[in-house]
């Protein structure tokens, strides 16, 4: 770490901690979201919500709706324009057609000139449904005999054509196996029986963790308006605008130049904000031919819009006296609702990329469930697989009286050792974060702490690969000296921010002199969507470039004009001059004037950058926590945490730490409180923010950031990503504390008073 | 929401001659915290009202104060924030303190009225088990003239009360503490703050003048049962016994077969019956040491 200490100093912005450019407004409230807008003529949607989780369709009654005053529209399904359905594919349902597959599944729209009149009469419309049996807990759905929770994709297909009777010889085939498979995965490496006879300890269990929201504090807004052009806009607080567009167009039979998607300021989305309704608002704009928006309420988001999955980990370890693990064996299934879509393959791959493991062998297995269709939550898939894995790992030790820092450290994988599907880790720093934790406060004291009756100190790893896109970006210059930077990518960390560094840090600028600006997908260069913690990584390479082409644009002409040649010339604060020569300059504002007033000389300067990274950056986290037990009422006090997290090289301290602390929180929010829970016809019962709980402040102690620097071999100024990783050690870290504290061990998140009664004995079933 | 119209009343004579002009139909709202989130989220299988009336101002349910050998008169309209703040209800009224400070955040507290709590009349209401404890009468205006009530007689059931068309719960009436009593509240959640009681319990004991026997005993449950309840075998177990450790668990223990919890999404029936237990045991300490330290 000495050497980065070094190297930051070489810097005069990056690597500095810089506050949002957009904090002030807000903090003062003064930042324009999507509910915001407000188009000429337009109208308010609100969905019908079906209040069963899996029926048919009989009939729907809107008359009451429509004779509602101030009501100009309820669609159904049938009225929608023609566009590509896919039963498959929940982004391709815009409205449940014949049958409801999920509680609160979308079955007709209801368009007024006001939201509140839209939400009254929402109530007025007759949905008949014919009640089908529910398929709810994923290991009943894999039963041979289980009911199924819908068509099979093949039988869907058919169904298409030949009706009910297809669907039944379809059901006949499936009969041996197990049912309600979306999908299946299985990596395998050495000989895991071998393995389980080399092991001094084996532990065996079965980890739950539950249904999750992404409790964003903006729920989804989404305006469409389509032009007498024929054009769609659409404004969403998506963070994937260039994603919206694609699917929007492919959905809605469009060519995509006709669709320009406008993200608006992203009120939160960790994973949750990539794409929803926006087709559906669209075709409702289409069809009415007036603007059209969709506000969200706490309740719709959460009944509606794409939570992340509950997992069941069925994990069986060994490790040998020494410590080295020898074997693992592993069978991860997500309940993936009632669309494919659960993070199956990064929770297979995780659960053993974070150790070396000669042998495992691991079964992943997607299962539907007349549950919401389920999408990202940070990390998706890896919090669920390190609950399972950091627990046994912990028992392992205990059972082998060994040191939890000290077996971690001997087992974390390193640059080179393999994933399970083999492909080989770039250079990471997961044994330095193990070691800054090793050296915290919190861990140097953890035997005192433990000396206190009911207290303890949990430890737990945690990391996400990361996402690769191909980025783009354009830095100009403006006639007052000026620098615009424009990015495709929206900014929900504070990227805008890190990106204004960079193009200071290439210029020697001050930081005011730069203005980031994302674009819609008509104007901005492309890039991927806001998710895979790599905008930074992918974004911010294609920034420097391009901040690196205009300055050598504006040598050139410095070049020509003070008749030196670009090595001899240097830029400072907005002025070219020859080194060593104060009277030989010109500055930004000439420069700019000169490329752009009538009669110019020079042409614009507009640098360019584009990328398309092909090596991923992983990041690690390891946490330690110290959390005291009620043994009476069972609940838990997280008394303070300390997190190390390996960034690569932290661009902006102060946002990266903002994420560690971020990630953190919402891993502690899953530890304790976080759970969708559902009844027995499958309906939601929390669908709100008071019995969905997050953390309050007086939850959450003071969170130490550790920034571990291991530099990435291919990010800007070697930053790796950085969003994600945090939340994934939270649950498996307070679960392995309480462990410490009361010498029981609870394998359902979250750890509940009630739960944690349960595994001390003092209540019963 | 739907459209709806909305009085504000100068006087409580006013507002109950509005009910009586404006006919069925019509609520009181005091901090609209709890009535407001139901417009929003009711549609229309909430009954919805066709008017409010504000008595948040109505100087009659503003009080609180202090009556030499009556007791405390506490106006339906104070808020949470006013009487955790007030000097008079920490000092002789402890529970009631305790139990307003949990509730909501701030902005809530700022808002929330004891009234609007009661008349609410959720099980898990967090005055309501230390206005029981503490002996609270209901004083009611309405078309009929005036009623007064033990608090006990005043809630049927979740969400519903005595409570008819036009009438108004104006004040709490609460008698002087005995001397060597004292209170307590606490209710179990599983956040720290902004969150609803999944068991509240509340405790009231006196001693006798020589400090050793328990003199008075009232213990209330919440969030156990369809209303706010007192755990009157509890009590009857306590009193003209010696204040000790036993006593108080055999208490705790009867508390737990009076109440009655379902299971739902904040916690099992078995979950909370045993915290009814666990929680009885150290309120009631807790009001005994508080006791023995007048
Ligand atoms: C964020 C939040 C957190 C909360 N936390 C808690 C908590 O921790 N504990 C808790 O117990 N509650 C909590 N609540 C619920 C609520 O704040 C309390 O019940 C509050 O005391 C209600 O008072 P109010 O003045 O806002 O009542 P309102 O909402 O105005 O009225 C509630 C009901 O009482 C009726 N009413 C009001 N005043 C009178 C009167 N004088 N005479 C006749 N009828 C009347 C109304 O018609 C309505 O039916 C919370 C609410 C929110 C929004």
């Amino acid at each position: 770490m000495a050497e980065v200490g070094d190297v930051r100093k070489a810097f005069r912005h990056v690597g500095k901690p810089v506050p949002r450019v957009d904090a002030p407004a807000k903090v003062t409230g003064r930042t324009i979201y999507g509910d915001d807008l407000k188009l000429p003529r337009m109208l308010h949607v609100k969905l019908v919500h079906a209040p069963v989780a899996h029926a048919r369709i009989k009939g729907i009654d809107a008359s009451k709706a429509l004779a509602v005053p101030g009501v100009e529209a309820v669609i159904t399904a049938q009225d929608l324009p023609p566009h590509r359905y896919d039963p498959d594919n929940r982004t391709r349902v815009l409205l449940a057609r014949d049958e409801v597959l999920f509680y609160g599944q979308p079955v007709a729209a209801v368009l007024a000139r006001d939201p509140y009149t839209s939400a009254y009469a929402r109530d007025l419309v007759e949905v008949q449904y014919e009640e089908l049996p529910p398929v709810l807990d994923p290991l009943e759905a894999l039963r041979p005999d289980a009911p199924l929770a819908r068509g099979s994709v093949q039988a869907l297909e058919e169904g298409e054509v030949g009706g009910h009777i297809t669907v039944e010889g379809a059901e006949a085939r499936k009969e041996e196996g197990p049912r309600n498979v979306a999908s299946t995965i299985t990596f395998k490496r050495g000989d895991v029986e071998q393995g389980f006879k080399e092991a001094a300890a084996v532990v065996e269990g079965t980890w739950r963790t539950p249904m999750a929201h992404q409790s964003y504090i903006e729920p989804h807004v989404i305006v469409a308006d389509y032009d007498s052009t024929g054009r769609l806009s659409i404004w969403s607080s998506t963070q994937a605008p260039f994603h919206v567009r694609n699917e929007v167009a492919k959905t809605l039979g469009l060519p995509e130049t006709r669709v320009r998607v406008i993200s608006t300021e992203v009120g939160g989305g960790f994973g949750g904000k990539i794409y929803l309704y926006e087709a559906l608002v669209g075709a409702l704009a289409m069809t009415l031919q007036r603007p059209v928006k969709l506000t969200m309420s706490r309740k719709e988001d959460m009944l509606a819009a794409t939570p992340a999955p509950n997992c069941i980990v069925q994990l069986k370890m060994g490790m040998k006296a020494d410590g080295t693990l020898s074997a693992l064996k592993a069978r991860v299934i997500f309940d993936t609702g009632a669309f494919p879509g659960a993070p199956l393959l990064p929770g297979c791959l995780l659960i053993g990329g974070f150790y070396k493991c000669p042998n495992l062998e691991i079964e992943g297995l997607e299962v539907f469930t007349n549950k919401v269709s389920v999408g990202a939550l940070r990390a998706p898939g890896a919090h669920n697989v390190a609950f399972a894995l950091e627990s046994a790992l912990d028992m392992l030790a205990r059972r082998l009286e060994l040191d939890p820092m000290e077996v971690r450290l001997k087992n974390a994988v390193e640059k080179g050792d393999p994933l399970p599907s083999g492909q080989p880790y770039p250079a990471i720093g997961l044994k330095e974060c193990l070691e800054a934790v090793a050296k915290s406060q919190l861990w140097q004291r953890r035997h005192e702490i433990r000396a206190h009756p009911n207290r303890g100190v949990g430890l737990a790893v945690g990391g996400w690969l990361g996402g690769l896109q191909p980025a783009s970006a354009t830095v100009t210059l403006n006639a007052d000296g000026t620098v615009n930077a424009l990015v495709g990518a929206a900014d929900i960390t504070g990227t805008n921010t890190a990106f204004a560094q960079i193009v200071a840090e290439v210029l020697n600028l001050p930081l005011e002199m730069v203005r980031v600006t994302t674009g819609d997908t008509d104007s901005a260069p492309y890039a991927g969507m806001s998710a895979g913690s790599k905008v930074t990584f992918t974004v911010g390479r294609a920034v420097k470039l391009a901040a690196e082409d205009a300055k050598e644009q504006i040598l050139r002409i410095a070049s020509q004009r003070l008749e030196a040649p670009p090595e001899e010339l240097e830029l400072v604060d907005g002025v070219v001059r020859v080194r060593g020569r104060e009277d030989k300059q010109l500055t930004f504002r000439e420069l700019g004037r000169w490329s752009t007033a009538f009669g110019g000389r020079y042409p614009p300067i507009v640098g360019r950058g584009a990328v398309a990274p092909r090596l991923q950056a992983p990041s690690f986290s390891a946490q330690a926590v110290e959390v005291e037990v009620d043994p009476n009422t069972g609940q838990v006090q997280v008394l303070s945490w300390v997190v190390a997290q390996d960034v690569g090289f932290a661009i902006n301290p102060m946002a990266v730490e903002g994420q560690m602390q971020g990630g953190s929180t919402q891993g502690l929010g899953l530890a304790l409180f976080e759970e969708m829970a559902y009844d027995e016809q499958g309906r939601l019962l929390n669908p709100n923010l008071l019995d969905y709980r997050l953390p309050t402040t007086a939850d959450v102690p003071p969170i130490e950031t550790i920034i571990v620097e291991v530099p990435s071999e291919d990010g800007p100024y070697g930053a790796r990503i950085v969003g994600e990783p945090s939340i994934v050690p939270g649950p498996a870290a307070v679960a392995n504390a309480v462990a410490d504290a009361i010498g029981a061990r609870v394998f359902q998140a979250p750890l509940t008073p009630e739960k944690i009664l349960h595994a001390l004995g003092k209540i019963k079933d | 929401m739907r459209p709806f119209s909305y009085f504000i009343p100068a006087s409580l004579q006013e507002a109950l001659a509005i009910f009586q002009r404006e006919g069925e139909g019509g609520r009181p709202i005091a901090g609209g915290t709890d009535l407001v989130v139901q417009l929003k989220e009711g549609g229309h299988k909430f009954p919805y009202p066709r008017y409010l009336v504000s008595v948040r101002r109505l100087p009659e349910l503003r009080r609180l104060e202090w009556v030499e050998g009556e007791g405390l008169r506490l106006g339906a309209a104070v808020t949470m924030a006013e009487i955790e703040a007030s000097p008079i209800v920490r000092e002789r009224y402890l529970a009631l303190a305790e139990g307003a400070r949990v509730v909501g955040s701030r902005q809530t507290a700022n808002m929330a009225t004891v009234g609007g709590n009661l008349c609410n009349a959720a099980p898990s209401a967090d005055t309501a088990p230390p206005l029981l404890v503490l002996g609270a009468k209901a004083r009611i205006l309405g078309p009929r003239g005036e009623r007064l009530l033990p608090l006990e007689e005043f809630f049927l059931g979740p969400g519903r009360t005595v409570l008819e068309h036009g009438e108004v719960l104006v004040e709490v009436l609460l008698p002087p503490p005995l001397p060597r009593s004292a209170s307590a509240y606490r209710r179990h959640t599983p956040r720290q703050c902004m969150d609803i009681a999944v068991v509240g319990v509340a405790a009231f004991l006196a001693l006798d003048e020589a400090g050793e026997k328990i003199a008075e005993a009232r213990i209330a449950l919440g969030a156990v049962a369809p209303t706010p309840i007192r755990a009157h075998r509890a009590e009857a177990l306590l009193v003209g016994r010696p204040a000790s450790p036993e006593v108080l668990g055999e208490a705790a223990l009867m508390a737990r077969e009076e109440a009655s919890p379902i299971s739902d999404v904040r916690g099992s029936a078995q979950f909370r019956r045993y915290l009814v237990g666990v929680m009885t045991e150290a309120v009631l300490e807790e009001a005994l040491s508080r006791a023995r330290g007048r």
